[in-house]
């Protein structure tokens, strides 16, 4: 039973490839090269890492083993709160669990299905990353193919204990509180807890690690680096087999490979007994719907649509959309998110090892990139996909008397106030961390403001030009086509503003280093106008593209 | 009130409606029978706007659908096959929702809405979200959504699928009295003994052209066997 089930996933896959052809197939061949050049920087990146620690004297060898055995613990930890959130939707809202729930499958196998299911979605993008990191490793110690075998023959038992966290979570929270509302709470347990171990790593300070100040009480640095890290968790089992292996220590190799395999066996049985017991009662509760009870009372917009009746339809979207995004949970979970991002951002600026005023201003300007960058990656999540998030009710839109640009100038509306706040939060804050000059704090807040309108309008329109309603959630969002054309707009977008503003900026710093007649009028006004010319076109071409796709879009 | 002239819609090389022209009348309940994959969908899809038709055109209380959309859809409900509903909204904020979209006055809305939602049986779950909903309790609400605000021309894409027996006997008396205050009703349906009972004409479309229209009566005398036949027996033979 449980090949049949694995042959309908081989099936799909295969006739998924097979379907791909014409605009589908160059769009994911692109898509796929992108991804390779993309691992291609993360291994130059990590070669180049590992080269300086390994270079390092006496305790170069034993560097490299720590970050290998620190990737491994983040690895490990962001797999179980990933199969946390994953193993919710596999195990209980998976659209295909109430025709397989019908069929005379044994349970356990069911269960075991859905449980491989969510640690391959839990892993597999984790894995792709720290790939990169592995081949540099074998690389930089010019180890044999052999230890890409012992690696994976390690990593295997490793994701499946990883993963077994989360489902064994979700499965005992299901059991106990069989509703709905603990899926939501699941979730933003899953969250919180990502941005806490983001959070936290940051603070920790990692870059101490390689700076070379950091050598300077060496034995006590030199038993930092030889103690285990986390010496019951998986993530040091796997860096130990590792080391064996390349030590040549079979002996050593086999025992933590071996109690790698035994644990991953033993919690699978487990699970798959207890599956027998408790997975039906928790399915069976998933169904039910968490008791809600709204109150009929008129609302903000409402009460504003009585005095401007001229806007009732864009108002009336708009107090949709605020109720909509006030009750469901994976939006506070980005909230979450986003939060924790921003602080860690924060942290990062007032980190900088900066020491003159003029540094911090010139630091000030290159941070409109990055805050940008920030409000591109936020827009990902909330503006790109604001007209695809209509999904299947976008029906009732398309049949009701409302035209779709107000539909669009809708979503721009709902979308621009968080993205403007963060902006404005982020650059002056920054700003103040850096302790910018006058010039500077004017310059990048008025920046950022106006860039905020336009990546704003500009996700808008680029959500409207590759909508998908089918798509059940965020991330299949983020991730798509379209996702990354709307971030490299952004980028791009991005980059040519602070090209743009490098001009005026240059004089701005020639006359505080005291140049005669560092002003430039006719190049002030170039700028200027190439300023606005670019904040143009990044408004109304991905605007009216989207705008004339959504017009003729069908349902 | 509806009036289709030469509609077609090609989807590539596959003609799904091919030159339909029909005409229903205010007070009219049309019945649109085929079988599935005839293009029934795809004409009630165009009928509401959603769906751009190939060529030919459709007139809604004399507004073209593709020239005019706005005129013709504030006088036009539309219910699909599958009640897509917003699951995070309550019963009663879709229909205050729906109100709104429609610009029904908000005191009538407050008047209306419980009015609706106790005819429809849907009361107690008014203020429950509509996740918790069945698929036939949505029907219903979208039902409700259409009765709140009058329109003109009604379009129902199998609208019994999901109700309970009672509910379907409330939706036919419904559908009469509607059909009585002057609206035109277009309904594609599967259930020929309704459209046989309900419907004041009737069409049959078989892959994408309109093979047989007009009364039951008409239709029947029409084919081969003469009126003595069922609505059932004469779709089954002109579809083969």
């Amino acid at each position: 039973m449980f090949y049949i089930l694995l042959k309908r996933k081989a099936l799909t896959f295969k006739n998924r490839l097979a379907a791909l052809r014409g605009w589908q197939l160059a769009k994911n061949l692109a898509f796929l090269s992108v991804g390779l050049v993309m691992l291609l920087a993360l291994y130059g990146g990590f070669q180049r890492l590992l080269n300086y620690l390994e270079g390092v004297q006496v305790i170069g060898p034993m560097l490299s083993w720590k970050l290998t055995s620190m990737v491994l613990l983040i690895t490990f930890s962001m797999v179980i709160v990933s199969s946390i959130i994953i193993s919710m939707t596999t195990l209980y809202y998976s659209s295909d669990l109430k025709f397989l729930f019908s069929c005379p499958i044994n349970l356990r196998v069911l269960f075991l299905d859905k449980a491989f299911e969510t640690v391959f979605y839990s892993s597999w993008t984790l894995l792709l990353a720290v790939f990169p990191y592995i081949i540099a490793l074998g690389r930089v110690k010019q180890l044999e193919p052999g230890f890409y075998f012992s690696y994976i023959f390690a990593i295997v038992p490793f994701v499946l204990l990883a993963g077994s966290f989360g489902i064994l979570f979700s499965m005992l929270v299901m059991y106990l509180f069989p509703s709905s509302k603990t899926r939501d709470i699941t979730w933003l347990m899953g969250s919180l807890s990502v941005s806490f171990v983001y959070v936290a790593f940051r603070f920790t300070k990692p870059e101490k690690l390689l700076r070379p100040d950091a050598l300077e009480i060496v034995a006590q640095y030199i038993n930092y680096l030889q103690s285990p890290t986390a010496p019951y968790l998986p993530s040091w089992w796997v860096t130990k087999a590792m080391v064996s292996y390349c030590a040549g220590n079979w002996g050593a190799f086999f025992s933590y490979a071996g109690l790698l395999l035994a644990a991953a066996c033993a919690v699978y049985a487990l699970m798959y007994y207890l599956s027998g017991f408790i997975y039906m009662e928790g399915f069976s509760g998933a169904q039910t719907a968490p008791k809600f009870r709204g109150k009929p009372r008129l609302l903000a917009e409402q009460k504003l649509a009585l005095k401007y009746a001229g806007s009732r339809d864009l108002l009336t979207c708009c107090w949709k959309d605020r109720l909509l995004l006030a009750r469901d949970a994976r939006y506070w979970s980005q909230a979450i998110l986003i939060v924790a991002l921003i602080v860690v951002y924060l942290f990062s600026i007032r980190q900088l090892p900066l020491d003159t005023q003029d540094l911090k201003s010139f630091v000030s300007f290159l941070n409109i990139g990055v805050a940008g960058f920030v409000m591109a990656a936020i827009g990902l999540r909330f503006t790109f996909p604001a007209i695809s998030l209509e999904g299947n009710n976008y029906w009732i839109l398309k049949a009701a008397p409302v035209t779709t640009v107000r539909i669009m100038k809708e979503k721009l509306l709902i979308t621009l106030a968080p993205s403007l706040v963060i902006g404005a939060v982020l650059i002056t804050f920054s700003n103040h961390l850096l302790s910018a000059d006058r010039f500077i704090s004017v310059l990048s807040t008025c920046t950022i403001v106006i860039a905020a309108f336009v990546i704003s309008v500009m996700g808008i329109g680029l959500g409207a030009l590759f909508p998908d309603f089918r798509v059940e959630n965020i991330h299949q969002l983020e991730s798509s086509y379209g996702g990354f054309i709307y971030m490299a707009c952004a980028m791009g977008y991005l980059s040519l503003v602070v090209g743009i503003q490098a001009w005026p900026v240059q004089m701005h710093f020639a006359e505080r280093f005291g140049r005669f007649h560092p002003w430039d009028w006719r190049g002030i006004a170039l700028c200027a106008v190439a300023y606005m010319i670019l904040n143009a076109a990044a408004v109304v071409i991905p605007w009216k593209l989207g705008l004339a796709n959504l017009e003729k879009h069908e349902i | 009130m509806i009036k289709i002239e030469n509609l077609t819609k090609t989807f590539g090389a596959f003609k799904a409606v091919d030159n339909l022209s029909l005409d229903i009348a205010a007070g009219e309940i049309f019945g649109f029978l085929g079988p599935n994959g005839a293009g029934k969908t795809t004409t009630v899809k165009i009928l509401s706007g959603i769906m751009k038709p190939a060529s030919g055109r459709v007139l809604v209380g004399g507004y073209d659908i593709v020239e005019s959309p706005l005129e013709a859809k504030k006088i036009l409900a539309y219910i699909p096959d599958e009640p897509f509903v917003y699951p995070k909204l309550t019963g009663f904020e879709f229909l205050r929702f729906i109100g709104d979209l429609y610009c029904v006055p908000y005191g009538e809305q407050a008047a209306r809405i419980p009015q609706l939602l106790d005819i429809f049986e849907l009361s107690a779950a008014g203020g429950e979200l509509l996740e918790a909903y069945s698929h036939g309790m949505k029907q219903k609400l979208l039902i409700a959504g259409v009765l709140l605000r009058k329109p003109k021309a009604l379009l129902f894409d199998e609208p019994t699928v999901g109700l309970d027996p009672k509910s379907i006997k409330r939706f036919k008396n419904l559908l009469l009295n509607i059909a009585k205050n002057g609206a035109a009703v277009f309904m594609c349906t599967h259930i020929l003994d309704m459209a046989e009972k309900l419907c004041t004409s009737v069409g049959i479309i078989y892959r994408g052209s309109l093979i047989a229209k007009g009364t039951v009566a008409e239709i029947k005398n029409m084919a081969p066997g003469g009126p003595g036949r069922s609505l059932e027996e004469i779709f089954l033979e002109l579809t083969e």
